[in-house]
């Protein structure tokens, strides 16, 4: 029975299934920690490992969407071209704020992982997890880490930036919107931005132009970091 | 007919994009060059919005679906895992307060200097 499950589309019926539950689970319960792609990975993981099913027959599918994250990344552009406008306003203070974010990013996880113990596969996967999924995993591939990893880390300093955004600001005395959005973005990509469109109009808009922003920043400094 | 042109076209800068990360000297993801390709063709109106409109849409709407075959893979590496969980935690919780406060004050601090210099200038 197991054999009429081995061709790819299985894992890709699966991959849709699942995300149907995670999206409507998150629909219904409305937390940012009921995440859609924390969800149906879990009950991805729960269905193979209860059924025995090889890994192997799931990446068959799976090797077919992945091959969509280059065309995904791709259009990551057109979040900064339609946002040109908002961003030329402040052009100067929201180039050097997502600078200044990867800068730290990159410098903080590098020293904690050093401090930690961490080894080198560990940090390659690490270091680029405040940006959105599918820069970070570009630059993990980079640098030998494990995209896996990289996904878990990014899916965990989302949901942080997002359930922690408005203690932040008051955290770090911060009452610009420009300033509030530029962070939230910078830290916890498209999961924190979600929150910062809560917030309000500056914070959200601000906060999406800082994804993407902020993942180039951090391809161009990572192998500073790293090597 | 429309969306399949436009899959093609995305996918025909993919493959640029990894063209040029392939002969350029120093290693940068083929992924991001894509994307800053795809950002100069928009800027320099050689292509329009609504060109790859419809599928971009749908791949930035669905964005997130893309990643569960990463995260699936997480199964193979259970065991890293358990052992390093919450050094990651912590790593990501530190990096967190880094990262926020370094870009929020700096936005602070340049939205101020622009002020005063332009005080400056008109005193």
């Amino acid at each position: 029975m197991l054999e009429a499950l081995n061709t790819p589309m299985f894992g890709i019926v699966l991959s849709v299934l699942a995300f149907r539950i995670g999206m409507w689970v998150n629909k219904k319960i409305k937390h940012p920690l009921a995440n859609p792609l924390l969800i149906a990975m879990t009950l991805i993981v729960l269905l193979l490992v209860l059924f025995d099913i090889p890994l192997d027959m799931y990446e068959k599918g799976s090797a077919i969407i992945t091959l969509f994250l280059a065309p995904v990344t791709a259009v990551l552009a057109l979040t900064i071209y339609r946002q040109r406008a908002l961003l030329m306003s402040s052009l100067l203070p929201v180039l050097l704020g997502t600078l200044a974010g990867s800068v730290a990013s990159l410098f903080s996880i590098k020293w904690t992982s050093g401090l930690l113990g961490l080894d080198r596969v560990v940090l390659a996967s690490l270091m680029s997890k405040s940006v959105t999924t599918p820069i970070a995993i570009a630059i993990t591939e980079q640098f030998g880490g494990i995209p896996a990893l990289t996904v878990a880390s990014t899916v965990i300093s989302g949901t942080l930036g997002n359930l922690l955004a408005p203690l932040l600001a008051k955290m770090f005395f911060i009452s610009d919107p420009i300033a509030h959005g530029v962070g939230i973005g910078s830290c916890s990509h498209a999961l924190g931005t979600s929150k910062a469109l809560e917030i309000g109009e500056v914070e959200g808009a601000m906060s999406s132009i800082a994804i993407s922003l902020s993942g180039i920043f951090t391809v161009l400094l990572a192998p500073l970091f790293f090597l | 007919m429309k969306i399949l042109i436009q899959l093609g076209l995305l996918f025909g800068v993919c493959i640029l994009g990894d063209l040029i990360s392939a002969v350029l000297p120093f290693a940068f993801p083929g992924s991001v060059i894509s994307m800053l390709l795809m950002l100069f063709l928009l800027l320099s109106r050689w292509m329009k919005e609504s060109t790859i409109e419809e599928s971009a849409n749908f791949l930035l709407t669905n964005m997130t679906f893309f990643f569960i075959p990463f995260g699936v893979g997480i199964l193979r590496y259970a065991a890293l895992i358990k052992s390093v969980w919450w050094q990651l935690l912590v790593v990501n919780l530190v990096s967190l307060l880094a990262c926020f406060a370094a870009s929020s004050w700096t936005v602070v601090l340049i939205t101020r200097l622009q002020e005063l210099w332009r005080r400056r200038r008109n005193a």
